[in-house]
């Protein structure tokens, strides 16, 4: 690396990038559908009926009735998490936790009966949720690898901006009748400039979200490591009540909740109950966020045997703590109405795209001359980057399709679901290792293209009938429509470039870089 | 209506910068654009993008305006760059259009 | 693709990756930690900061690394200011009971 600052940028910025790119579109696909988390998991629900109001009488008779089955079902665990019913999502959600590194127990009830919902068993918008920060491994590991490609990702944008000289000659350039090289070049920079100032936000402050556990030194210097007291001192948890290891009974949670609702003025989110069975047990009531960018969530703590007040938290943040809660805010984008949210979507997407072209362009750039064999390497990186550029967005396809057609009374029903994400995923990358590239592209494009239209065809043909209301389920539709449409345009691209493509092809050695030419 | 505001201007500032780029000036035009020509695009670009800032700021105050500005060029970047190397003779129009809706939207937003 | 590496330039790509990677994580950790305890602002606040400022501090030593014109080179200035920062911090936390790094 005896060469200029930019050169070794450039050298940088293309093997970083190219490193880790595989596991960053993962984390930019599935981040991105995250935006629609709700809208998801509501699809993936259409059994599910809405109500126009929820009424703090409601909210009351739902806690104790969580509270009633967890007792019966779940008593042994250490912490109870109830998500009370909303107009959008009328039911009541249990969670609760009994060891660390036990799975957790989930339910959802109907919140009139106490029964199980009568709802087809999903991890709906869930599973991309943690599958963006966990690659549905051990949370450990998925957070571990996500958090370093993060980093790695940041390194790449930073040297990515010193590589890229024209920034702004080059800001509104597309060139489409130049060799595929160049229009790649031109779809990575346009891609990464145009959302930059997304990109630079979204990666740094998705390091911040878990950055206490990515980076503890801090807490480990001030606070011996006792993170309870580190995040109670800023204020945005209310302080650890430990347990007393007395047994005790829990009041009823109904008054709590009519109490809780008349401190805070902003809807009731969820409750959280630690120790339970102690005497020292604890019951915090968390409400949604106040409008801002903040990621804050108002709370108020109860004694559990006694149902008194023991802290209220409502804003009030320091400067740094505020910051912090800000970034973590504009990371999940909560506060965004469907008109920035959408905003928010399409940047997502320009992620994907700049670093699916960014993929492409190493085994562009690098493709093998006519006749030649191509090397190992660039075999692996081009079976890679087919795998998960064309793979993922079929298994999310395949997913919502196993969502309307597998039988809704199958045991481990959500399970299979995850299956068939997984299988699909294996299957379409399997095209990588067919040995025409422009055409296992084609194929595996036009692959994504056809699942997704046919979860629009599954959705009318099975799901029709539970549709509360149809505008929506047809908004949802046409946006999978748009997906397969996109997907056949490009492999319909593809194949139309093919032929001057090759001829027109020279590939410059030693390794182009990302200077225009 | 802050974002189709913000978009609105946006897209004519980043419409009147890259036109004034020799490239796409001859997209629309025969001829480069005239030194006189570059600099009254570039000035008149970049005034209207702090105009969207501002206005941002304004109406949705200094929280959420720096984000909705940002979202808002970032959209109208993506319109702009998308039409010009596909369809670039549509900007004729689309620069008249976009400006009657910024300000129906703006004299909307003062009333 | 690539032009052919020689032995010593694969081990000196590889030593800049070593670096960049446990230095950068080194120097940001000690950072956090002594600004934690230095900062002049309330502890939780000093904390907050410092952790912020932790993740730009890293992606900007695996810069110097890479642009440093040897590994040699990068491997001095991160050697040095690790070594600055732990001494620092050892200062530091010599005048508070707290017994970390000792």
């Amino acid at each position: 690396m005896k060469q200029g600052f930019r050169q070794s940028m450039a050298w940088l910025h293309t093997w970083s990038g190219l490193v880790v790119g595989w596991v960053l579109f993962a984390v930019f696909v599935t981040g991105t559908a995250t935006y629609y988390r709700a809208d998801i998991s509501r699809w993936m629900q259409p059994e599910l009926r809405r109500e126009a109001t929820v009424t703090p009488e409601t909210l009351a008779a739902s806690a104790d009735l969580a509270v009633a089955h967890l007792q019966a079902q779940a008593g042994a665990a250490r912490t109870w998490f109830i998500g009370l019913p909303t107009p959008e999502k009328p039911l009541v959600e249990l969670f609760w936790r009994t060891k660390p590194g036990a799975a957790p127990g989930h339910v959802l009830l109907d919140p009139r009966t106490g029964a199980p919902a009568a709802m087809r068993a999903t991890r709906g918008g869930d599973f991309f949720y943690r599958f963006h920060f966990e690659l549905n491994l051990p949370p450990l590991w998925g957070r571990w690898i996500v958090g370093l490609c993060a980093m790695v990702m940041l390194v790449a944008l930073v040297s990515g901006i010193v590589t890229h000289r024209r920034i702004f000659s080059d800001f509104f350039t597309l060139r489409r009748d130049k060799a595929a090289q160049r229009g790649w070049l031109d779809a990575h920079n346009v891609s990464g400039v145009l959302a930059l100032p997304f990109h630079l936000m979204i990666t740094y402050t998705g390091v911040v979200t878990l950055a206490l556990m990515y980076m503890p030194w801090g807490v480990t210097a001030a606070y011996k490591g006792d993170q309870f007291a580190f995040f109670a001192e800023t204020g945005q948890i209310t302080r650890n009540r430990p347990a007393a290891g007395q047994p005790g009974t829990l009041a009823p949670v109904g008054p709590m909740v009519r109490q809780a609702l008349a401190t805070i003025p902003e809807p009731l989110e969820r409750l959280t109950i630690a120790n339970p069975r102690d005497a020292n047990s604890t019951v915090v009531a968390v409400f949604e966020e106040p409008h801002g960018l903040s990621h804050e969530h108002p709370q108020v703590a109860f004694a559990g045997t006694s149902g008194d007040v023991v802290e209220v938290l409502s804003g009030g943040l320091q400067p740094a703590a505020k910051t912090f809660t800000t970034l973590v805010g504009l990371h999940e984008a909560h506060f965004a109405g469907a008109a920035l949210r959408v905003l928010f979507f399409l940047c997502g997407l320009m992620g994907c795209a700049m670093v699916a072209s960014g993929l492409v362009l190493w085994s562009v750039a690098r493709l093998p001359k006519s006749g030649a064999v191509p090397g190992f390497g660039w075999r692996l990186v081009h079976a890679l980057n087919l795998g998960t550029i064309a793979g993922l967005p079929g298994a999310v396809a395949a997913y919502f399709l196993a969502n309307r057609l597998l039988p809704l009374d199958l045991a481990g029903r959500a399970e299979w679901e995850v299956r068939v994400f997984f299988g699909t995923w294996i299957l379409v990358a399997g095209l990588g290792a067919w040995p025409a590239p422009r055409r296992a592209w084609r194929l595996s494009l036009a692959a994504v293209a056809a699942l997704f239209a046919a979860v629009v065809v599954a959705d009318a043909a099975t799901a029709r009938g539970l549709w509360d209301d149809p505008a929506w389920f047809l908004g949802f539709d046409a946006a999978l429509l748009a997906l397969a449409a996109g997907f056949a345009l490009i492999s319909h691209k593809i194949a139309r470039y093919a032929g001057p493509r090759r001829a027109r092809r020279a590939v410059p050695e030693p390794a182009p870089r990302m200077e225009a030419a | 209506m802050t974002l189709l505001i913000g978009a609105g201007l946006s897209f004519l500032g980043l419409a009147a910068l890259c036109l004034s780029m020799g490239r796409h000036h001859q997209a629309l035009w025969p001829v480069p654009p005239e030194s006189r020509r570059v600099l009254g695009l570039r000035v008149a670009g970049w005034t209207l993008i702090g105009l969207s800032l501002a206005a941002a700021i304004r109406l949705d105050g200094w929280n959420f305006g720096p984000v909705d500005w940002l979202g808002s060029l970032t959209g109208a970047g993506l319109l702009l760059i998308v039409v010009q190397s596909y369809r670039p003779r549509v900007l004729l129009w689309l620069v008249p259009v976009a400006a009657a809706i910024t300000a129906v939207a703006a004299l909307g937003a003062l009333a | 693709m690539t032009r052919p590496l020689t032995l010593n330039a694969r081990a000196a790509v590889a030593g800049r990756i070593v670096l960049a990677m446990g230095g950068g994580y080194a120097v940001a950790a000690l950072a956090t930690a002594f600004l934690s305890l230095t900062l002049p602002m309330p502890r939780a606040e000093a904390v907050t900061a410092a952790t912020l400022l932790s993740f730009p501090i890293m992606v900007a030593i695996v810069v110097v690394v890479f642009a440093a014109r040897s590994l040699g080179r990068a491997a001095a200035i991160v050697g040095a200011i690790g070594l600055g920062l732990g001494l620092a911090l050892r200062l530091v936390t010599g005048s508070f009971p707290f017994g970390f790094g000792s």
